[in-house]
């Protein structure tokens, strides 16, 4: 599996590198524009993320623009839905209105930080992410 | 939302939601309960609702409950689709309160921090069964699960949604850092910037202005001029974030003030925009990505043309200022809540006392103005005067009703808990009860409302177990109607009644007489000295109980005393009326506010006294020969043939130079309940609205007095107490 990273903050990013590792390859930006950049990146290359953890609050592109930007992408290039990337936000910003509007822009599943790894595991598992 | 409700949004709306309709479920399901089923209308509805809770736990991820859920679901699917006669109607009722106290209990769980870890398994296989039954399959669990096929079918196909809620922390609390750099530091940006890494450790979420300190060399003169402030929300206290900031020399003042969630997002809001190169992403419309539940359609129409706004507002701004802005994230909460919540405000209840304190206030002194000493000269002409301050009094008797409409809550909610109750007590009784319900739009106080549920519960409970004989016992007696019980509210002279009838047995006389007797409770007074009212009194105390047998429900002798001491904590009282064999009816009376009464005032030599002008019934003078006096000094009036105790108040409370003579001074018949005293008083001053205030805590209970308050020429008044004066 291919996952992409896009985390700001350093202390989370590593600590997501770590968590993920152990279930692909992992690359991992540090802002909005540089996870779009990435995406593009692997798409050309015919070798598109699976997984996409996008921060929300994030320099440059913050994770709704950026996801909303994945997803226009892949809409762009007719990619069917089944086959498009699972988005998930990792995020501190836990009001309902944060998380309905990243559901309304195409993630798949929104989690609140600190990150709850056994129930983050077990959506990748209800993906078909993991085994 | 409380206080003590978690912090956290989405669970916050996940609970919220699932308790609306779980209170809904049950609504319906006890307004079906005599028609025999369920109409078309409530299983669309309860299929509705159960589908909602399924997708907001599958998206909370409590697996339990959304598999519960989803199973009552297919159940209602299956009697949408194929309308199956003769359900067994009862039994299903049975299942529903189940599944809804399955996931009640697990809400109350999440709610106080803990896992869902509620196995709802056996739950599950029963209502498999029971699907197998009305589908006419012996073999349930088979059955069930062609349901279980069946269902999607019917459902818009959904994105599956996961919000993985954050581990559980200590309670985060949000700061407002201000720093102030002295005014020769070089690059101040860099140095602010290093206190935000250092606060990076600790912090959930961090903002700060101006935001480009990095980027842009030129912040440093704004973060020299008009200080750096840091938004910081994390578990650690305060002085804790002190020293990570306060490292650096040229710091000259570091200001943190905790503020709430709100002032928080406040700040996200208030700080600067979006970058630039996002801006044509922003300017297009949001479309409508995702396949939505039908009744949230217009809600999320509603959230996308806010954000629209406020992206274009952004974009605006950007233009305005031309500069390079911040990246934050939106933290708007008003897009959160419907439509019709909008229009409504919670306050806090202290608040609202206080208003209610503050009023009272005005009216002492309003009463203070009006009736000035100053105004008493002769001569004086106070046309405009009286003009004005009938145009006050009007205004302030206004601001009375609005505050006390604002406290009031109707009835509506306690009396449909009560439903609940009947029905459960009533099903594992094994009596045929059925609950009328009427008035309950009636209004109270929300701190009655909180008093009375209790004891409201308790009487119920004392109807359905003691009160209502069981079907053969009614059988037997030769009653042919159900058991009923009608609980009832109204507003009655300034009080509200709340009344739980039924038409069971009624209270025995002879037996609580006997109990009363054998607990020494009768005094030297015999038997049929005590009138009913009086013998019914005595299952109000402590420890009686003629009930032998103890039930889970009831019978334990304590509940009755609770009653009544709750009651009486609000200002009611209790009143009982039975007739053995019929049935009895409990009343509660309750005032409907405590604070500002209807006073009628009188003096005795020179003191003044008020008491409750609607349990006055008359004044009248009397002359000396209509005094009985009893051989051990009591005395009594004759009135037309009626006798009443006399409490001559200057004696009561040994006041000298009070009127001694009958016909000097006037007689005042109080009423409390059904009983009657007469009170001498010298002579009558006026009737006025008065507020109460409790006696103060350095004077000890005095006989007769409830309280005291202040009158319009500034002098104390002292309220009678007229319940404690009528069982003296």
């Amino acid at each position: 599996m291919r996952i992409l990273i896009a985390e700001d903050d350093f202390a989370s990013r590593k600590f997501m590198l770590k968590f993920l590792s152990k279930y692909g390859e992992c690359d991992v930006t540090v802002d909005g524009m540089e996870a779009v950049d990435a995406f593009l990146m692997a798409m050309d290359a015919d070798m598109p993320y699976d997984l996409v953890c996008l921060d929300i609050m994030m320099p440059t592109l913050d994770g709704y623009q950026a996801l909303k930007a994945i997803r226009d992408i892949e809409k762009d290039r007719g990619i069917p839905e089944e086959e498009c990337s699972k988005i998930i936000m990792t995020t501190a910003l836990n009001e309902g209105a944060n998380v309905n509007k990243a559901f309304d822009l195409g993630c798949v599943a929104y989690a609140g930080k600190p990150i709850d790894q056994v129930k983050f595991e077990s959506v990748l598992r209800k993906l078909d992410l993991i085994s | 939302m409380g206080d003590d409700m978690i912090t956290e949004g989405m669970l916050d709306m996940f609970i919220f939601e699932t308790e609306q309709g779980l209170e809904n479920l049950e609504n319906i399901c006890l307004d079906s309960k005599d028609n025999g089923e369920f109409d078309d209308d409530h299983v669309n509805e309860i299929f509705r609702i159960m589908h909602t809770i399924k997708g907001a736990s599958a998206v909370m991820m409590y697996q339990n409950i959304t598999t519960l859920s989803h199973k009552l679901e297919d159940v209602f699917y299956y009697i949408r689709e194929n309308q199956p006669e003769n359900i067994p109607h009862a039994e299903l009722l049975d299942y529903i309160f189940e599944v809804s106290d399955f996931i009640s209990g697990e809400l109350e769980k999440i709610k106080n921090g803990m896992e869902s870890d509620g196995n709802a398994d056996d739950l599950i296989e029963q209502l498999d069964a029971y699907l197998g039954k009305i589908q006419g399959n012996p073999a349930g669990a088979h059955a069930g699960d062609k349901g279980t096929q069946a269902a999607p079918v019917s459902v818009p196909a959904e994105k599956p949604h996961f919000y993985i809620a954050p581990v559980a922390s200590e309670r985060s609390m949000f700061y407002l850092i201000d720093i102030t750099y002295s005014k020769n530091t070089d690059m101040a940006n860099i140095k602010a910037y290093i206190a935000v890494n250092a606060l990076k450790g600790i912090a959930e979420d961090i903002l700060f202005t101006p935001a480009d300190i990095i980027s842009n060399p030129e912040s440093a003169n704004v973060v020299l001029e008009f200080g750096f402030k840091i938004a910081l929300q994390t578990t650690a206290a305060a002085d804790e974030i002190m020293e990570l900031v306060n490292s650096s020399a040229s710091i000259e003042q570091v200001e943190i003030n905790e503020c709430t969630s709100e002032e928080f997002i406040d700040f996200c809001t208030d700080a600067e925009a979006p970058i630039s190169s996002a801006g044509e992403i922003l300017m297009e419309p949001i479309e409508q990505p995702t396949v939505l539940i039908d009744e949230q359609k217009p809600e999320t129409i509603v959230l996308t043309e806010e954000e629209k706004d406020t992206f274009a507002q952004k974009a605006k701004s950007e233009k305005d200022t031309g500069r390079k802005k911040a990246p934050k994230s939106p933290g708007k909460r008003t897009a959160v809540k419907k439509g019709e919540t909008q229009s409504f405000i919670s306050v806090n209840i202290k608040k609202m006392d206080l208003l209610m304190d503050l009023i009272g206030e005005l009216v002492i002194a309003q009463a203070v103005v009006l009736q000035n000493p100053d105004l008493q000269v002769p001569g004086l002409d106070l046309t405009n005067f009286q003009k004005s301050a009938s145009q006050l009094s009007k205004i302030t008797s206004e601001l009375q009703d609005a505050i006390m409409a604002m406290r009031m809550m109707p009835l509506k909610n306690t009396f449909q808990k009560m439903n609940r109750i009947v029905y459960d007590t009533s099903k594992k009784l094994g009596k045929d009860i059925e609950l009328e319900v009427v008035g309950e739009d009636t209004e109270v106080d929300k701190n009655i409302i909180e008093h009375i549920s209790d004891p409201l519960m308790h009487l119920i409970r004392n109807s359905v177990d003691h009160g209502i004989e069981s079907n053969e016992k009614r059988m037997e007696l030769g009653k042919t109607e159900k058991g009923k019980i009608i609980l009832e509210a109204k507003n009655e002279s300034g009080q509200v009644w709340i009344s739980v009838s039924d038409n069971g047995k009624g209270l025995k006389r002879e037996e609580i007489l006997a109990k009363a007797k054998s607990n020494g409770l009768l005094g030297n007074r015999s038997e049929k000295d005590f009138t009913d009212k009086e013998v019914y009194n005595f299952i109000t105390l402590p420890g009686f109980s003629t009930k032998k047998q103890v039930t889970e429900y009831s019978g334990r002798g304590v509940g009755m005393d609770v009653v009544v001491k709750n009651i009486q904590e609000v200002g009611g009282i209790l009143d009982i009326e039975s007739e053995e064999g019929k049935g009895s009816i409990m009343t509660m009376k309750i005032p409907l506010t405590l604070a500002i009464i209807d006073g009628m005032i009188f003096s005795v030599s020179g003191t003044n006294f008020v008491a409750a002008t609607n349990s006055v019934t008359e004044f009248i003078r009397i002359d000396e020969q209509q005094v009985i006096v009893e051989p051990d000094g009591e005395e009594y009036v004759m009135i037309r043939e009626n006798c009443y105790p006399l409490i001559r108040l200057n004696r009561f409370y040994h006041l000298e130079h009070g009127k001694d003579k009958m016909e000097d001074g006037i007689v005042i018949i109080l009423s409390h309940e059904d009983r009657k005293i007469a009170i001498f008083v010298d002579e009558l001053i006026g009737e006025q609205e008065i507020v109460v205030k409790p006696m103060p805590n350095y004077i000890k209970k005095v006989r007769g007095i409830s309280g005291c308050t202040q009158l319009g020429d500034g002098s104390i008044s002292l309220i009678l107490d007229i319940a404690g004066l009528v069982t003296e």
